[in-house]
């Protein structure tokens, strides 16, 4: 036949056109995971109907916000942090000192000072206070590279939660911090479950879309090439430490954006949030996801915490046993992913 | 630039391009409150039944750093619920737990009431076995009118958490106050504490200092340790070099209170050791051995008098074939018949604000006591702690929990 002697490029354009779904989707895996995890997370809400799924979609954004950031480091610039919970801690516990206006007996439990700040006013503080820390330590982290890099960040990490834990005359140690301020606009208080998921996605599209100008921008291009070979753009010209230490704080700050948003959330917060699991798990997502896409990081979020929130209605299980299958089923499953799908769901490169 | 080419690294494979992703994502984005506007016909349907099951929730830590207490916490309320129903169940009804994992966290718990709130749209919940977990619940629970009903959790915050939020175990208040007592009665006049970075723990440290001091006791030194600390010797050593008269022990996990025990008795130091209920737990005793003769704790504790306490024991015993906590496992044993008789009253599981009221009436004689009642913080009143001294290796047994019992905490 005429048609073996064509190009498949040329077979495609010629062949009548049989849908659009059909004609992007052949031999395209990135879109089937797309359009996966996407009617998956329609089902599911559709299934649920009420505010479940809101609660699931805030969880999903506060997620969101901490993958696109931490895909700027790990993915575009191929620095593997795990201490990235250190800067979303910062960012809560920024939220939390200044805005509760909680008051606890000194008797009883450690008291700390109260300052009453509004939401607004704190959370450009939390993002400032990351990006600061992200200085001081990123000066320091900027000389180690690879495997090195991954244990100094795990070290700032642990560092983070033993402040988190131990400086009890600022975050109350074990005890937590309650009443954390929702934010407020004039009188307009979002303290309305929907309300909060809305400006939650909000700030998710802020963050994605500067995530999307600085990896779309030539010094986004620059990381790239970081990545790849250090000593070749550094050949050209380019002060690599500089450009590394910069998107190292971006992240930083978009992290304590996340904390900040986090805090109000959950209206209380304390070490255990914190930990260095949460970190793992984060970069699991990001893994998950794909390295190197904005949006594989978006659906890595989604498809994680639907997983995770999924598996609440897991059928046939004795109740005592619920919660230990939930983690398991969830961890075959990270597993069974990893395994067919190394790049993540819509990556091109692997770790 | 060498940027340009890792994006054309994908040969021929047609791309999507970002707009497209953003339609997508848009759409889902947007799926969101639409899906939060269509009503859930589930609930509805099973009050029309008047042999629908009652639906109580429950939130424990079945996994994460609270599952001793959390699993303990599910099979005693399932066993209650299990013999209410083989009985009949209240006023020809069963009761159905629906069991949800609101780990240690806040942000766990969250998820879990949203869950069982929205989804299986109860309105009792009973749990958490965490603190954590319940403050952060709490404030959902007290602005949508739901009942928050826990039988472990001990942090003296939860007693403002509001009109909602009630509790059947005893705020770590109470603990530090009767220990401060005890010290001071045992002759105490200088102490030092080591205590777990945890907030169970450091809430019973600080209550009990703040009472010693107020008695005219004097701190000499303190110590603390992150939760998966295994040696202790530098930090006691510290300690011992100021002679204390004798040493309190606050720890969240057995394992670190059984090795502080022990490590203090191979160091030599032969004063008194006062704990709490972690210190003297099962597992804490075997680790300590013989280091642990003559512990001391302020605790809680089935009175071996209380014949249902006992039983309760025992049939746990033979369902899941071990006891542990035996207080906590009574009081989450109890607040299944407490809220057993609350609905008998109300006859409906949705009536969150007769519930709360049956409870604020109620007068309850269960498996950890006679007669109790719960104060306008929906506190409980009428329990008491009591302190029990740790028996030689050789006289503990499983009847004997490894301690006999010295009496009622002394109140001057």
């Amino acid at each position: 036949m005429a048609i073996s002697a064509q190009t498949d490029a040329d077979a495609a354009a010629e062949a009548p056109t049989p849908g659009l779904i059909t004609r992007l989707a052949r031999g395209n895996i990135e879109l089937w995971a797309n359009l996966l995890v996407i009617t998956w997370a329609i089902v599911f809400m559709a299934w649920q109907g009420t505010g479940f799924a809101i609660t699931i979609g805030t969880v999903f954004a506060i997620w969101a916000i901490l993958a696109v950031s931490l895909n700027l480091v790990v993915g575009f610039t191929g620095l593997l942090s795990v201490g990235h919970v250190g800067f979303f801690g910062i960012g809560a516990y920024t939220m939390a000192v200044l805005t509760s206006n909680a008051s606890y007996e000194a008797a009883r439990t450690d008291a700390i000072p109260t300052y009453g700040w509004p939401f607004f006013a704190a959370l450009p503080v939390a993002v400032v206070l990351a990006g600061v820390v992200a200085v001081v330590v990123g000066v320091a982290f900027n000389r180690f590279r690879d495997d090195i890099f991954v244990l100094v960040s795990f070290g700032f990490a642990i560092i983070a939660f033993n402040t988190f834990l131990n400086l009890r005359e600022i975050t109350r140690g074990a005890f937590g911090i309650h009443e954390i301020e929702k934010p407020a606009i004039g009188g307009w208080v979002i303290d309305g479950e929907l309300e909060f998921l809305l400006f939650s996605l909000a700030l998710l599209a802020l963050v994605v879309l500067v995530s999307w100008l600085v990896v779309s921008s030539s010094f986004g291009r620059v990381l790239t090439a970081i990545r790849e070979d250090e000593e070749a753009i550094a050949v050209f010209g380019y002060r690599v430490t500089h450009y590394k230490l910069a998107i190292w704080v971006i992240s930083a700050m978009m992290a304590g954006l996340a904390g900040g948003l986090f805090a109000s959330w959950t209206s209380f917060i304390d070490p255990n949030s914190f930990i260095l699991l949460e970190s793992m798990l984060l970069v699991s997502i990001v893994i998950l996801g794909g390295l190197a896409t904005i949006w594989g990081s978006l659906l890595g979020a989604m498809a994680f915490v639907l997983m995770e929130e999924g598996m609440r209605f897991l059928p046939f299980i004795p109740p005592e046993y619920v919660g230990q299958a939930r983690q398991i089923v969830l961890g075959v499953l990270l597993v069974l992913l990893m395994l067919f799908r190394p790049q993540g769901l819509v990556g091109k490169y692997r770790l | 630039m060498i940027g340009p080419t890792i994006e054309g690294g994908q040969g021929g494979v047609m791309r999507v391009s970002w707009w497209k992703r953003a339609v997508f994502f848009g759409l889902a984005a947007l799926l969101v409150p639409l899906a939060a506007a269509c009503p859930s016909d589930e609930e509805e349907a099973t009050d029309d039944a008047a042999e629908a099951p009652f639906r109580i929730g429950v939130m424990e830590s079945a996994t994460g750093p609270g599952e001793t207490y959390g699993r303990v916490a599910i099979q005693a309320k399932q066993m209650a619920v299990d013999e209410i129903n083989a009985a009949g169940g209240v006023n020809g009804r069963m009761i159905e737990l629906i069991v949800e994992d609101s780990k240690c966290s806040a942000q766990d718990a969250i998820t879990a009431y949203n869950k069982l709130t929205d989804v299986d749209g109860v309105k009792i919940i009973l749990g958490t076995s965490c603190s954590g977990a319940m403050l952060g619940a709490a404030p959902l629970a007290e602005a949508d009118g739901v009942i928050l009903f826990s039988g472990l959790a001990t942090n003296p915050d939860i007693a403002d958490a509001g009109d909602y939020i009630f509790r059947t175990s005893l705020s770590d208040a109470q603990l530090g106050i009767d220990t401060g007592n005890v010290l001071w009665a045992d002759g105490v006049r200088t102490l030092a504490t080591i205590t777990e970075a945890t907030d169970y723990a450091e809430g019973v440290r600080r209550t009990s200092v703040a009472q010693f001091e107020a008695r005219g006791g004097e701190l000499v030194g303190e110590e603390r340790y992150p939760s998966d600390t295994t040696d202790f010797r530098t930090q006691l050593t510290k300690l011992f070099d100021v002679n204390p008269d004798a040493l309190h022990v606050a720890a969240q996990s057995e394992f670190a209170g059984g090795t502080i025990v022990k490590q203090a008795r191979e160091l030599g130091y032969e004063g008194p050791i006062y704990g709490e209920i972690v210190v003297v737990g099962t597992t804490a005793l075997e680790i300590a051995g013989d280091a642990a003769t003559g512990v001391k704790a302020i605790i809680t504790d089935l009175d071996p008098a209380n014949e249902l306490g006992q039983n309760v024991l025992t049939r746990f015993r033979e369902n899941y074939g071990y006891v542990t906590l035996p207080w906590y496992l009574g009081s989450a044993y109890d607040d299944v018949y407490i809220t057993a008789e609350c609905l008998k009253q109300t006859n409906d599981d949705q009536d969150a604000d007769g519930f709360r009221d049956c409870l604020y009436d109620i007068t309850w004689s269960g498996a950890i006591g006679d007669n109790y009642t719960f104060d306008e913080n929906g506190e409980v009143v009428g329990l008491a702690n009591v302190v029990i001294e740790v028996l030689s290796a050789g006289e503990r047994t499983e009847a004997n929990n490894g301690y006999r019992v010295l009496g009622a905490a002394p109140t001057e």
